[in-house]
């Protein structure tokens, strides 16, 4: 799905180099070497608010690159807009020991659109550059000075950006005028920032340093977690040519309404009469909403065009109705104007979309939060959201793209935080049932039906509308399994809020169940294998599951005559533990063999310690999950 | 392989009329709109049902040059959601400093059937949006309006382009199949144009006439030759995986300026004869002349070679000295940036500065020393039939000692001698020697892709395996391997990932040796455990193939329409003894196995032995080639099905009772 808003953080830039360190990488301490792939030596950052329209930025950065997967830190992105003046970039390479071997200024950074695949995209742009070295370790060090002619979005600070990368130091500087008003939120900081005021400026300081590298752990929480961050939204603001004042969500939901979103509604008479038309014979606000849902789907589809307020404000709904195509907002909007024309109230919502969760902040408002709209209707009670970008999704469902969060809703009455449903590991569920017929030779043909609901059904649905050829090779890739030939395929959907997608195929794969000597070897669980998961020792963060599932597959096998069944035995193995539970079962009935798997994955946040065990479930479920079993042959 | 045919354009007087025209916008039929994409493609989103293009050179009256003028007309028929990518267009214009492509004239329209009637959308010019994509290109970008499951779409635009050098190409083949494609061009008989057509498909038709007084310079009337280029039914383009260029095998009408003749009847050529390139490179100061500088490495020879007895000795210390003092700087090309002094002393330069470095230096050393140029893998094949140069955008240097010529590149520190990076290997290179006549040269790599890994353990009662795994890597997979390893902040680190990336095996204590000896071979030797079962029954499964097992088949698909392009011949080994405190017999075992693949293209061969309390495995699995034929693909996949089902069976041992 589509994402609204490219980062409109604009980053600041160089004034002077630090000519006088010295970059020699023996100097740095050995606690910072280890496990680091790059070593920030030293950043200092410094925002200097002079005017609601006039906001500097200064960063000054060396950072030493100890190998290919440290190049990242390296990188040096900026993007930038109208609404942002680079003035300045310069910085040197230097070698393992500290000598300089090359320098850069702005002429050698590639000045690219920031659009991403198919865009109509005018306004952001990119500037980027990575030193071309070819020998590790080395130092970049880079200075950039940006001047930003708004308020509304300060950059943050975030002085450890990844696991992999280690702080000798790093500084944050916030100068504003005695009488500004801002709110800062600092996470993980210990301590307080140092503060000095006089007459004209007021200043505050934070800085951490010697922080090193930890290893990466899966399963982790979100790093604002764990990481430290501090985050400053000024009171009083101005941003292309709006200003405003917010100190909360109820203000900002309300400063986009009034003048991001008020007078972008309007449609032509005609339209809101095809509406009146359309929806003239449902009774309930809800079938009506669903029938205008159904007219949205069938006349417009998604293309990012990103122009307009710094890609906060959408395109007005009548355009959106003459051009059938729009982004996320100008959809969402659209939408709304055709629910308005029905007389259906519905909110705005911005929400930060993606299948790993994350809420806008409940308890710090700022205009960063989010990139993805979406819409609400509150249906007198009957709480109803739709996902405008896509024109096969189900009216009422959200999918794993923006479910179980909090969003703000801006409206008439300012902003509200609402939180979107939870698709939940019962709702997640894929339910299979196979017949398959094992020859003689090894051979195995069959029928399988499995039916995908919840956040499995996403995964699904792409298949919907795709040329026979596709549906195949996609089937092939997720039943990976040697030899497989599909037969037929046929779908079924049912579009509801609950949604369901039903996949029947007919499948042949020869030499499944090789014979050797006098005994036939078959894995009876065919397609759907667990990954096992790595088996950290020392973990150190919560064990963090973002989405849970259900999976449940039966396959009955027709075994070939000259299989001897007295001499199966009924092969079980049952594992349970706060994380889920799990059964395979394989047992004989007749010339029928069942295999029977369920597993139940919660989702949730654990303890740290409980990590050995959840690496312990994974491990276990993979190895029961390609159990094979000898099968003697009379 | 890539198919490159030359097509002929001789400038013909005879008159074959050629009634090749552009189709009128706008004029939708019913055929149009229901045309029956089964007879092309069944499987299509969407089809071009015509497209139209002409090209022809012209004086642009303002600045007084030539231009080329390049017009294209397109109409597509969409058939469902999946095929409205078709109506996002993105018309790329190059660029320089001085001067730049343009668009003009631009139209688009939907088509919808409304009510028995075509009901036409105007796209509004304010939905095209041009783009700065980087220094070189800019994006003309547009999205048709009010689309819907059905609608036929319409563009047209023109191109003028201050280029006249590669005229346009003209690609055929999309990523939708194609009713009609037809390119018409006009050149005027004082430019020769070298024309070929590369991919799979054939023209249709191919017409050519005289176009009288087509342009007119300084009061001087010129011909053209006027030729249609006509392609019917095509079939969609569709990437498969291990395959080089798409550009080798798409297929598409390419152009390049051969020769321009001026009024005053003088000639210049541009493309050559390789005798005249030659000629060119030798002299070229950014090549050959760079190839001569023994100069630079007079004083420093004596130093580098002094413990190096014969030839080869020599020219592996000299191999070993550029790659270590210059750096490559990751850029491509087969011309220096400056000069290889220069290069040195920085100790950093592009493909050219660090082998033509490496050529002078070797010839300063009297050894027989000669560059390749050649085009790497992504860069597409080169055109075999008349020298082009453009094609090429890499050299390497190839040095003959006794019998025997290897090739080098000093840009990759962790490539042994006489093996080129896979980025090389690339169909053929030409050989450019400063005094004899340059030739045509295989580019193979020397050496297979080889890994042996050996396992020597013992089953403990508790039904584990203890032993110690030694792994050999040599050619890319060492290089590969080293790359890896290098990757981390030290070789512990990239075990201890190894480590927790194998769930099922523990690395109790490891040594890596060889890393940076890249001539011989990356050597990893592991202690490791492993469970097979939760203790020793007196009769139990286990597969022998533990390591490195083949559960999936890379060749799963049904089809196969391009090579599958390797790189590099490559053999895996596996040798595992294992023994076992008490007496066992082996009830069962994966059957012993030797299947080859035709025309010696590769073979696997797997042993199995028991002799009462050691369990002895070796499995070999070879491709003898880099490249297979299409119709090679199904004999991969049987083969790979064959291992698979062997590797399903396992060995029964039972405990022999005393």
């Amino acid at each position: 799905m589509k994402y609204l808003f490219t980062l409109v953080l604009s980053v600041s830039f160089v004034v002077t180099c630090f000519g006088q360190d010295n970059y020699d990488v023996d100097l740095i301490p050995s606690l910072l070497r280890n496990r680091a792939n790059s070593c920030i030596r030293k950043e200092e950052t410094t925002i200097d608010m002079r005017s609601p329209d006039n906001v500097m930025l200064y960063v000054k950065k060396a950072v030493t690159v100890f190998n290919e997967n440290g190049e990242r830190e390296a990188e040096l992105v900026l993007y930038y807009d109208k609404n942002t003046a680079i003035k300045g970039i310069k910085g040197e390479v230097y070698n393992a020991v500290g000598m300089p071997v090359s320098k850069f200024t702005q002429n050698d950074f590639s000045d690219i659109s920031a659009a991403d695949g198919f865009s109509l995209f005018v306004d952001s742009r990119v500037k980027h550059y990575l030193p071309n070295v070819n020998q590790f370790p080395y130092t970049v060090v880079y200075s950039y000075e940006i001047r930003n002619k708004q308020s509304l979005i300060i950059p943050d600070w975030q002085p450890k950006p990844a696991s992999d990368v280690s702080v000798e130091k790093s500084i944050y500087t916030f100068i504003s005028k005695p009488s500004d008003q801002v709110r800062i939120k600092a996470s993980n900081y210990p301590g307080v920032p140092e503060v000095t005021v006089d007459e004209k400026q007021k200043k505050m300081v934070w800085n951490v340093s010697s922080l090193p590298a930890v290893k990466t752990e899966p399963y982790s929480p979100d790093p604002e977690t764990y990481f430290t961050s501090i985050k400053i939204a000024p009171e009083h603001f101005t941003y292309y040519n709006h200003k405003g004042s917010y100190t909360n969500w109820q203000d900002l939901g309300k400063w986009v309404y009034e003048d991001l979103l008020k007078d972008r509604t309007a449609l032509s008479p005609a339209t809101i009469q095809t509406i009146k038309e359309l929806v003239k014979d449902e009774k309930t606000d809800k079938e009506k909403s669903k029938k205008i849902y159904q007219y949205l789907q069938n006349r417009t589809r998604y293309i990012s065009v990103q122009i307009g307020i710094g890609g906060f404000q959408p395109v007005s709904a009548s355009e959106v109705d003459r051009l059938g195509y729009g982004d996320c907002k100008a959809l969402v909007n659209y939408m709304q104007s055709l629910l308005k024309a029905a007389d259906i109230e519905s909110y705005y919502c911005v929400v930060e979309a993606g299948s790993q969760k994350k809420s806008v902040d409940p308890g710090f408002a700022s205009m960063v939060q989010g990139n993805h709209i979406i819409l609400c209707l509150p249906l007198k009670g009957d709480t109803t959201w739709l996902e405008c970008t896509s024109q096969k999704i189900p009216f009422g469902f959200l999918s794993d793209f923006t479910d179980d969060r909090l969003v703000l809703a801006c409206t008439a009455e300012g902003g509200k935080l609402l939180r979107t449903p939870k698709l939940t590991t019962q709702e997640n569920r894929q339910f299979r049932n196979a017949r398959l017929i094992i020859s003689a030779d090894g051979n195995v043909t069959g029928s399988m039906n499995t039916v995908f609901s919840g956040a499995q059904y996403d995964n699904h649905e792409a298949m919907i509308g795709k040329s026979v050829s596709e549906q195949h090779k996609m089937l092939k890739a997720s039943y990976n399994v040697d030899n497989i030939d599909i037969k037929s395929v046929s779908f079924a959907q049912k579009k509801d809020i609950a949604p369901e997608f039903t996949e029947n195929i007919d499948i042949d794969i020869p030499n499944y169940v090789p014979v050797n000597g006098k005994k036939m070897f078959l894995q009876p669980n065919v397609f759907n294998t667990m990954r096992s998961i790595p088996e950290l020792r020392n973990r150190t963060l919560p064990v963090y599951i973002n989405r849970g599932y259900t999976d449940e597959d039966t396959i009955v096998y027709t075994l070939p005559d000259n299989v001897d069944t007295d001499l199966i035995t009924t092969n079980e193995r049952v594992l349970s533990s706060v994380f889920g539970s799990y059964i395979s079962k394989a047992s004989v009935a007749g010339n029928q063999l069942t295999y029977y798997r369920k597993i139940v994955l919660n989702d949730g946040t654990f303890p740290a310690e409980k990590y050995a065990e959840f690496s312990k479930f994974m491990s276990d479920v993979n190895a029961t999950d390609f159990l094979k079993l000898a099968l003697s042959l009379k | 392989m890539n198919k490159i045919f030359l097509v002929l354009i001789v400038l013909l007087t005879t008159s074959m009329a050629i009634r090749a025209q552009d189709f009128t916008f706008g004029a939708i039929t019913y055929a149009d709109y229901e045309f029956d994409k089964k007879t092309l493609d069944s499987n299509a989103n969407a089809v071009v049902l015509k497209e139209f293009g002409t090209a022809s050179i012209q004086l642009d009256e303002s600045t007084g040059h030539l231009e080329l003028v390049f017009v294209h007309h397109v109409k597509i028929k969409i058939y469902n959601k999946e095929g409205f990518k078709e109506a996002n267009i993105i018309i790329p214009m190059s660029k320089d400093d001085n001067q730049e492509e343009t668009i003009s004239e631009l139209k688009a329209s939907t088509f919808n059937l409304d009510g028995g009637r075509f009901v036409e959308t105007l796209m509004d010019k304010k939905a095209v949006f041009t783009e700065n994509r980087s220094k070189y290109t800019r994006l003309t970008k547009f999205t048709l309006p009010n689309l819907k499951e059905g609608s036929v779409i319409e563009y047209s635009y023109r191109l003028r382009s201050p280029g006249l050098f590669n005229f346009k190409t003209w690609e055929f083949q999309a990523d939708i199949p194609k009713v009609i494609s037809e390119y018409l061009v006009y050149i005027p008989g004082i430019y020769t144009y070298n024309v070929s057509l590369r991919g799979y498909q054939k023209l249709t038709d191919q017409k050519v006439e005289l176009n009288k007084e087509c342009l007119r310079l300084s009061g001087v009337a010129i011909d053209c030759s006027k030729i249609s280029y006509v392609m019917k039914d095509i079939p969609a383009f569709i990437e498969e995986d291990n395959m080089t260029a798409p550009s080798n095998f798409k297929s598409a009408i390419y152009f390049e300026l051969a020769e321009v003749q001026s009024l005053s009847g003088g000639k210049t050529s541009y493309t050559k004869s390789w005798k005249d390139v030659d000629y060119e490179l030798v002299s070229d100061k950014n090549l050959g002349g760079q190839m001569k500088r023994k100069d630079v490495f007079k004083d420093l020879l004596p130093a580098i070679i002094k413990d190096a007895p014969d030839d080869l000795a020599k020219a592996k210390a000299i191999y070993n000295y550029i790659k270590k003092q210059i750096k490559w700087n990751n850029y491509y090309g087969k011309y220096t940036e400056d000069n290889i002094k220069k290069a040195l002393d920085f100790r950093s330069g592009n493909v050219a500065d660090v082998n033509l470095s490496l050529i002078a230096a070797l010839s300063a050393a009297n050894l027989d020393a000669e560059a390749v140029i050649l085009s790497t893998r992504e860069n597409g094949t080169v055109n075999k039939l008349y020298p082009v140069l453009s094609d090429f955008n890499y050299v390497v240097a190839k040095v003959n000692i006794g019998e025997t010529s290897y090739l080098l590149d000093a840009t990759e520190p962790l490539m042994p001698f006489g093996l080129l990076p896979l980025r090389c290997i690339n169909d053929q290179g030409r050989v450019i020697n400063i005094k004899k006549p340059s030739y045509w040269l295989d580019l193979k790599a020397s050496q297979k892709s080889s890994t042996n890994y050996i396992l020597t353990g013992k089953l403990t009662q508790e039904g584990k395996i203890v032993g110690t795994l030694v792994t050999h890597s040599l050619g890319y997979a060492a290089y590969n391997k080293r790359r890896d390893i290098l990757k981390y902040s030290s070789p512990d680190e990239y075990v201890e990932k190894l480590d927790d990336r194998l769930t099922r095996i523990r690395i109790s204590d490891h040594q890596i040796t060889g890393l940076d000896s890249v001539e011989n071979a990356l050597t990893e030797t592991y202690q490791v455990e492993f469970s097979i079962n939760d203790g020793l029954k007196d009769q139990f499964y286990f597969s022998p193939f533990f390591i490195n097992s083949i559960s999936k088949n890379p060749f799963n698909l049904n089809e196969r329409t391009y090579p599958v392009d390797l790189g590099a011949a490559s053999d895996e080994r596996v040798i595992i003894n294992v023994s076992i405190a008490d007496q066992y017999e082996m009830l069962e075992k994966p059957k012993n196995m030797a299947i080859a693949l035709p025309n010696a293209g590769g073979k696997y061969l797997v042993q199995c032995d028991f002799d009462g309390n050691t369990l002895s495995m070796s499995q070999i699995l070879q491709f003898n080639n880099a490249i297979y034929q299409p119709d090679d693909y199904f004999a991969l996949k049987e083969f790979y099905s064959k291992i698979i089902q062997n590797q399903k069976s396992e060995i029964l041992l039972k405990k022999v009772k005393k």
